[in-house]
């Protein structure tokens, strides 16, 4: 691959987090992803949220929306629905994707847009400068909770399987091969693809560090299918081995398909193509 | 007679709503005018009680009146209620099956009671005792020709019912029309009631009326979420929309709503989203995203009774605090403000022109007393329609695109993601016109001055303020909204009885028509404010923004917060009542001035 495929997809703004965070793999690797699927900047718009990840637009050349806090799932649904043509890819963190923007997270698996999720989980709000978000770990102090954190943490990747995504990955920051090579299947595939990365934050969250996940993380086995929801269920249930790797895939029809199946319905109500003098008709 | 107005009543279930729907199309298609208003409770089928008033008249009915001619009861628990503000002509028509105790009324009114339900019974079945009184009422009113019609829109209602709910409603019906032919001894004014038919007209709710206005502006994407009394924007949308290849989604909450059609505004695509007052609070924060992006998008508002959720299904116009103020910061956006049904339509075009001109959120501030009323409009020429699309930008390999370049005009040309060489990063950070996100203060202060510059240019498009009555009234009413119908009746009586009043109706209440309202308040030396709301939301703003116009004026406030629309008879007693304490402080300015 020749750098400048990669550098056309880089942005006039060069990406500001701090040195040493785990954002600038996955940057690399979505724009790695986006060469090796030959996409179009100008036919791509990237949609985020609030939170250090969400800066991630600005870094890009393609279109994109920074959006509000939470939001960046709707946004990108009703942006792809409004020109299925567009490349959309939704990203943003865990504080943004789970607690604020969490709803939307629960629906979107049910829709089922051809749309692209990559949640960077740093398993803090780093941008507020530290407190706990809904992913952090029991023992994990901040100053907004000096003495004990008090709820425990969601499983990004079991969330979404219970919600039937139809596409669930998971890596780690540290890993930009296997991240690149997941963005690249997640692009491709047909409908809501997930991609949970974790992606320490090294500011702000000493107790989830590079060295950390790397004890913890192991790809998924060979022998897992990827159809198995329920085996993929039970390999995101496992709490000692943060297992890595394609969890499920599943072909089922996407939003835009059901909503265009509609769209069919409606017309057929209409031989002659509507218009609004004949639909204004019903009112006399 | 120039108009007749019935009100049915009942506990709901038994097809108030339907037989007063009926009536109401039948009297449009029979050319006669014919305004309504509904009244029912939120539980689905409780013990809550129904109403129907609706006013068929010759000329163009400005709103119901609270009187009634013809009283058709179908309870025993609202018929006592309904004589209250029959005529002292009136006509009750009731159900002897139900209504067992003896109804004592004054001299002149005329009682008719029935066996509904057995009728019903013996045709079809005890249900459509509601047919059977509206055809006991069309047989009274006999010389308005409607049986036919009535018969018309009974299969048209129910057509996609089986067979056997059409005739049954049909047989129904005709009992009612038979009985009241053969078996009813006649005395009431109705036997000769007569009434003028004119043309082709529409007939159509408020908040159809919105609908098909987003259609015709060229709006091909609706997110919403179920809610009451605006759910009916998004069932016609539902209908309409895909039929033109839109698309209309119903989200997991308003939230969702209002991002999903701020999305498909990036994409180019003209959108809407319609709610009510919890809603809208929902939306808060996205309409400031849509000002602070320059993203063209419409949202409705169906007002109801709040805080919080209120009375879900009765008016107020108690979010216009929300929709002017609402959104954190200082946020450019656009007001509007329909007065009666076919304004909602016409609303509706401005809503989508000054967004799309603009790249501004547009709020549109409908009712419960407008949504769901049905009145007759006249017919509208489609391709008479200005409609206006976003500007967009030159662009070409190696041009600078500055998406939020500051211009005289404030407007910016905006690219669509699709296209070549317009590539840019919309966002609710403040950001330069290269589009970068800064916290520099000059820039904050350029750009603040940039968005707001847009609405000065809009300025000169906005609606001209409506204006009725005697221009050199020394006395005016100021409202807004749904509250014109009762205030143009008001001024009706007060020109009849001799006196003047003149009353001006803003359409966009946001940026306020400052200009215009020092003009009619120069004139005036007593400015009665009309609302329905607790706070006099619209008084506060106009005496915050115009009062230093004309500091001699007297500002009195009308407010009414019981989830009931006004009547006109309410704001003529207001108005006779400011008359004469503005008669009696003239006369002793007077005196005072012979004294000296």
């Amino acid at each position: 691959m020749a750098e400048a495929d990669v550098n056309q997809y880089k942005g006039k703004v060069k990406p500001s987090w701090c040195p040493g965070c785990g954002n600038y793999s996955v940057i690399t690797a979505l724009r790695r992803a986006m060469a090796t699927l030959n996409y179009v900047p100008d036919e791509t718009s990237i949609i985020s949220g609030i939170g250090c990840s969400s800066r991630f637009p600005f870094f890009m050349s393609t279109y994109g929306f920074h959006t509000i806090h939470g939001r960046a799932l709707p946004v990108a649904i009703g942006h792809k629905l409004a020109n299925p043509k567009q490349n959309v890819i939704a990203l943003g963190g865990d504080g943004d994707g789970l607690s604020i923007g969490g709803n939307h997270f629960i629906h979107a698996g049910r829709k089922n847009p051809n749309i692209t999720y990559i949640m960077m989980d740093n398993e803090i709000y780093a941008l507020t400068k530290g407190q706990c978000s809904p992913t952090s770990r029991i023992g994990t102090t901040t100053k907004c909770n000096p003495y004990a954190w008090t709820a425990d943490k969601i499983n990004p990747v079991l969330l979404a399987l219970s919600f039937n995504v139809s596409f669930v990955a998971r890596s780690y920051s540290g890993d930009i091969k296997q991240l690149e090579e997941l963005i690249t299947l997640g692009l491709q595939h047909k409908g809501f693809s997930f991609i949970h990365v974790i992606s320490p934050c090294v500011q702000y969250n000493k107790v989830t560090s590079f060295d950390r996940i790397k004890e913890l993380v192991n790809p998924i086995p060979e022998e897992h299918s990827t159809e198995d929801r329920l085996d993929a269920m039970r390999l995101a249930f496992d709490n000692d081995t943060l297992y890595t790797g394609l969890f499920y895939s599943i072909d089922k029809p996407t939003y835009e398909e059901r909503v265009d199946k509609v769209i069919e319905k409606a017309k057929a109500t209409v031989p002659n193509g509507a218009t609004v003098e004949e639909i204004m008709k019903q009112f006399t | 007679m120039k108009d007749l107005r019935v009100k049915i009543s009942g506990t709901s279930g038994q097809g108030i709503i339907s037989s007063g729907d009926i009536l109401t199309y039948a009297c449009a298609r029979k050319g006669y005018y014919v305004t309504t208003y509904r009244a029912f409770p939120s539980e689905i089928r409780g013990d809550g009680k129904c109403y129907y008033n609706l006013r068929i008249s010759e000329e163009k009915a400005l709103t119901v009146s609270p009187e009634t001619d013809i009283l058709i009861a179908l309870d025993d628990m609202t018929v006592f209620e309904g004589l209250n503000q029959l005529a002292s002509d009136g006509v009750v028509i009731y159900d002897t099956d139900v209504i067992k105790d003896e109804i004592n009324v004054s001299e002149g009114v005329i009682l008719y009671g029935i066996p509904i339900t057995t009728i019903a019974t013996e045709v079809s079945v005890a249900q459509a005792r509601n047919m059977v009184a509206l055809g006991v009422a069309v047989e009274l009113a006999k010389n308005l020709n409607l049986e036919e019609q009535i018969v018309k829109d009974i299969e048209r209602r129910y057509k996609a019912k089986p067979q056997t709910v059409i005739d049954s409603n049909i047989k129904a019906f005709k009992a009612g029309v038979e009985f009241a032919r053969e078996k009813l001894t006649r005395k009431d004014k109705l036997l000769t009631a007569q009434m003028k038919t004119s043309g082709q007209k529409l007939i159509m709710s408020g908040n159809e009326a919105i609908g098909l206005a987003a259609i015709a502006a060229g709006c091909r994407f609706f997110a919403g979420y179920p809610i009451t009394p605006a759910t009916e924007i998004m069932e016609w949308l539902a209908k309409e929309l895909p039929k033109f290849g839109g698309k209309m989604m119903q989200c997991e909450d308003e939230i969702a709503a209002i991002n999903y059609a701020l999305g498909a505004s990036f994409a180019g695509v003209k959108s809407m989203t319609a709610t009510s007052g919890p809603g809208f609070s929902l939306m808060q924060e996205a309409i400031g995203l849509a000002s602070m992006a320059e993203l063209p998008v419409v949202i409705v508002d169906v007002q109801r009774c709040g805080p919080s959720t209120g009375v879900p299904t009765k008016t107020e116009q108690s979010d216009l605090g929300a929709a002017l103020y609402g959104s954190h910061g200082d946020a450019a956006k656009i007001v509007l403000a329909p007065i009666n049904v076919e304004d909602c339509f016409y609303q509706t075009i401005n809503a989508f022109n000054f967004a799309e001109e603009y790249q501004v959120p547009v709020i549109l501030l409908s009712d419960a007393s407008l949504g769901p009323r049905r009145e007759c409009v006249d017919l509208i020429d489609i391709q008479k329609l200005v409609i206006k699309n976003r500007l967009k930008p030159q662009l070409s390999e190696g041009c600078e695109y500055n998406r939020y370049e500051d211009t005289e005009t404030g407007i910016s040309p905006i690219s669509t993601p699709g296209d070549k060489f317009g590539a840019y990063v919309a966002t609710g950070l403040e950001h330069t016109e290269y589009n970068a996100p800064t916290p520099k203060p000059e820039v904050h202060k350029q750009m603040t001055e940039k968005r707001f510059r847009k609405l000065e240019t809009a300025a000169g498009e906005f609606s001209k303020a409506h204006s009725f009555g005697d221009s050199d009234a020394k006395i005016g009413i100021i409202s807004w909204g749904s509250t014109c119908g009762a205030v143009l009746e008001a001024i009706k009586m007060a020109q009849a009885d001799g006196k003047k009043v003149e009353a001006l109706y803003p359409r966009t209440l946001y940026p306020l028509p400052t200009e215009w309202i020092k003009n009619f308040i120069r004139e005036k030396d007593v400015i009665i404010v009309i609302e329905n709301n607790y706070n006099a939301q619209f008084k506060s703003t106009i005496v915050e923004r115009c009062l230093h116009l004309h500091q001699g004026v007297q500002m009195i406030e009308m407010l009414k917060y019981d989830g009931t629309p006004f009547t006109p008879e309410e704001i003529y007693d207001k108005f006779c009542q400011v008359q004469k304490n503005y008669d009696e402080t003239q006369r002793l300015a007077t005196n005072k001035i012979s004294r000296f």
